[in-house]
């Protein structure tokens, strides 16, 4: 669940190990998953007026849990990272392709060398197509000769659920990139399923939303039922990343997606990283997060946004 | 631990356990061959068969095995492959009956977590000694087999070749071969413009770079200056007559590749593979060779650069999806396990053996014209054939064939050239370069183990098993019961 750090810490993981060996015991028979590790890695992005701010310094940050001050130091982000492409490929995509292709060519120009990358896509199911590489082009490659899809579904829900699970079981810094247009039509799971996993996992989520033709040309034609079903998907994607500390992007129309990308790499690319050890917590119940941002000019406190995770479950 | 010794141990028992049960499969051939020398002919014949090139080269004519017994000979080997490759295919299918019926017992209900587990351990386990026997019934067996009848070729025709040669070297008839004017190296004109395949070249490496597929060059100093001069050396003795471009790139395959216009890649492990010195001058001068005599050129018309790395692209997708079957296989085998610059040659160049014969003759001719040992480059190819891990990485060798004519072709060429005085087989140079690339390839190493994965999600199993081949065993050894041994485990993998 969150992040191992150095020696010091692994030392203090076996003494935590061997106190509560009858309890980690339990858990590997079990399967469970075991909450009490020594520190957590906080990534955060902050900005103003819609522009990444970068260069604040440990003094400029602020870190509340459950509304009370955690101590914490600003260490540098975990490289490299393990970031995840999971797009939507259905045959009911249609109207999505050129949404889809844009994004992964912005895939392709934007992402920086030295990262982790995967591919996986869904419709009725999660299909891993590329393992994590760093070379980049073996994602896009893979995309471009995914053939036709052979199912209707769009079963978002499960996949982005499937997905955290299988990224929740790696080590260092691991992104999300959802490229969907958020609707579910089939999915075992429920959103709030979705939503306590993505609370319980340390994966920032962003998200390029599909569908920008019916944001864009073709809203006024649609009928209440359709707007809705879509204002419902896009709560969804919006959900995922503010829970997550990420961000979703909307765009109206298809030439865009190059953008998006090419501000999600940014995104990441100025992510902050808040390293805290936490106080013991009653695990399974929500914990807070509030991170302020801010520096001083002129005497006067300037505030940024910051987007962070709500908290952990 | 005692939990996991005892998961080791029950791993291993069912290891067992499936490979007994396998005596009972059906397959190619199911009997070890029926025909076969009589022992007092195989036996030295099999240990002569496991022996280099060079020296049978050396000792063919001292042989006294009659054209019937080599006749029976090629027979056995043929029913040998046959059923060699039915075993291991019967392995794959039995290890597949395995995953299918352990994913059927994971359907049952009310198992236990600790069950749930064991479970998809011994799926993944089956899964990878699955692919493994793929690999070994459709690439690592017809490749040993291949190498055996050529060199049994070798023992029977070189006597007579070697005749020949000496007959055309005292005539003086070998004059008259190709490219036969080797004191003129370096003022010939082996094709003429080879500056008008510079833009080729060019646009192909830009769109090799666009696409993303290109691994990251080797940034030791120590290492690619080394192998800039070992190519700068082998420059200056050929017929290259554009700057020459090397890059070294750092990625495991075991290869070397040229586009036109004077630009060659060197991939690390081909420098892990090589022994000395001119071993990897015979690689490069043969890699040089295809840029001089404009193969490249010649046969980008018909396949471009981006139509390979997107056909590459498919095959590597149907590998990772599970699709490895059938038709999917066979290209797998072909590209996806090996890499980019596999596909290249056997696109670009290895799709012609008369490019390659070209190739040889010349890359020997400018390996011996730069001072170089050129039985280094036969040496190479005998690595290759030989050792047991060709079969992972000698993408190479994939592409370049060790066919018996091949081997007497190189063998006549480097007859024919003048004796060198005291050619280069090794320098202090090499050694220096390889302990530099002991770190580039440590650190490499340490990255992939590094690797995160979503393909293999099950952790804390026992270590998994892998299965044994080695070609130059017997098959009663390597096919009758294939074996299984349990491997240290390698994270990400």
């Amino acid at each position: 669940m969150f992040n191992t750090a150095n020696s010091f810490c692994s030392q203090r993981a076996w003494q935590l190990a061997s106190l509560f060996a009858a309890a980690f015991l339990t858990a590997q028979v079990g399967g469970a998953k075991e909450p009490a590790l020594e520190t957590i890695s906080l990534y955060l992005n902050v900005e103003k007026d819609g522009g990444l701010i970068t260069g604040l310094t440990q003094g400029n940050f602020r870190l509340y849990l459950d509304g009370k001050p955690q101590p914490f130091r600003l260490e540098g982000p975990e490289e490299p990272a393990s970031i995840a492409l999971l797009v939507e490929y259905s045959a009911s995509s249609g109207y999505f392709l050129d949404d889809l292709n844009a994004s992964m060519q912005g895939f392709l120009k934007h992402a920086p060398e030295g990262h982790w990358y995967a591919l996986a896509t869904f419709s009725r199911e999660l299909e891993v197509h590329t393992d994590f590489t760093k070379q980049v082009g073996e994602i896009t490659a893979a995309y471009s000769q995914l053939g036709l899809p052979a199912w209707n579904e769009i079963d978002t829900y499960d996949a982005v659920y499937e997905m955290i699970d299988k990224m929740g079981r790696l080590s260092g810094r691991r992104i999300l990139i959802v490229v969907g247009c958020g609707l579910d039509t089939f999915s075992e799971h429920s959103m709030d399923q979705v939503k306590a996993k993505v609370e319980s996992e340390d994966i920032t989520i962003f998200v390029a939303a599909l569908g920008s033709l019916f944001r864009g040309s073709y809203d006024q034609y649609l009928n209440s039922s359709a707007r809705l079903s879509l204002i419902q998907a896009q709560a969804f994607l919006q959900m995922m990343a503010q829970k997550s500390g990420g961000f979703a992007w909307f765009p109206n129309h298809f030439n865009a997606f190059p953008d998006v990308m090419q501000g999600i790499m940014q995104s990441i690319a100025t992510q902050y990283r808040l390293v805290y050890e936490p106080p013991p917590r009653n695990f399974g119940k929500f914990q807070k997060i509030k991170v302020e941002a801010f520096r001083i000019v002129n005497d006067k406190r300037e505030d940024f946004k910051v987007l962070v995770r709500k908290g952990w479950r | 631990m005692a939990k996991l010794d005892f998961r080791g141990l029950l791993a291993l028992l069912c290891s067992e356990l499936l490979v007994a049960n396998l005596a009972g499969c059906v397959g190619h051939r199911v009997a070890l061959p029926e025909v076969r020398p009589p022992s007092q002919v195989f036996d030295p014949l099999s240990e002569e068969l496991k022996k280099s090139y060079l020296t049978l080269f050396e000792t063919a004519s001292q042989f006294e095995y009659s054209d019937a017994q080599i006749a029976k000979m090629q027979e056995y080997l043929k029913q040998a492959q046959d059923y060699c490759v039915g075993r291991f295919e019967n392995v794959s299918n039995e290890y597949q009956r395995r995953v299918d019926e352990t994913q059927k017992t994971l359907k049952k209900p009310a198992i236990t977590e600790e069950e749930r587990h064991n479970l998809h351990c011994s799926i993944q386990d089956a899964r990878a000694l699955r692919g493994e026997a793929d690999v070994i019934s459709q690439q690592a067996i017809p490749v040993a087999y291949d190498n055996k009848r050529a060199k049994l070729e070798v023992i029977q025709k070189w006597p007579a070749q070697l005749k020949e040669i000496r007959a055309s070297l005292a005539d003086g008839t070998y004059k008259l071969r190709r490219w036969a004017d080797v004191e003129d190296i370096g003022f010939r004109e082996i094709e003429k413009d080879q500056q008008a395949d510079i833009k080729l070249g060019q646009e192909s490496i830009r769109d090799l770079k666009a696409s993303g597929l290109m691994p990251k060059e080797i940034d030791d100093d120590a290492v690619v200056t080394y192998v800039k001069r070992v190519a700068e050396k082998v420059v200056a003795n050929s017929d290259l007559h554009v700057p020459l471009h090397i890059t070294v790139l750092n990625s495991k395959e075991i290869n070397a590749f040229a586009f036109p216009g004077g630009f060659v890649f060197v991939e690390r492990g081909l420098l892990e593979a090589v022994d000395d010195e001119s071993q990897l001058a015979g690689v490069i001068a043969h890699e040089m060779s295809h840029v001089v005599a404009r193969h490249g050129h010649k046969l980008m018309a018909k396949a471009t650069v981006s139509s390979i790395i997107y056909q590459m692209a498919q095959i590597a997708a149907v590998v990772l999806t599970g699709g490895a079957a059938g038709i999917g296989t066979y290209y797998a085998l072909q590209y996806g396990f090996y890499g980019l610059g596999l596909a290249l040659n056997l696109n670009l160049l290895g799709v012609s053996r008369d490019f390659e014969a070209q190739a040889d003759q010349l890359g020997i001719q400018y390996a011996w014209k730069a001072g170089y040992d050129t039985s280094g480059f036969i040496r190479f190819f005998d690595k290759m054939a030989t050792k047991e891990g060709y079969v992972n990485g000698a993408s190479w060798f994939r592409s370049h064939p060790p066919f018996y004519q091949r081997m007497v072709d190189s063998e006549r060429e480097i007859t024919y050239l003048p004796k060198q005085a005291s050619p280069t087989v090794n320098t202090t140079e090499f050694a220096a370069m390889k302990e530099a690339l002991t770190k580039v390839s440590a650190k490499a190493e340490e990255e992939s183990k590094q690797r995160p994965s979503l393909i293999s999600p099950e952790q804390s199993c026992p270590a998994p098993s892998k299965l044994l081949y080695e070609p130059d065993q017997p098959i009663e050894a390597i096919c009758s019961t294939p074996q299984t041994v349990s491997v240290a485990k390698e994270p990400g993998n």
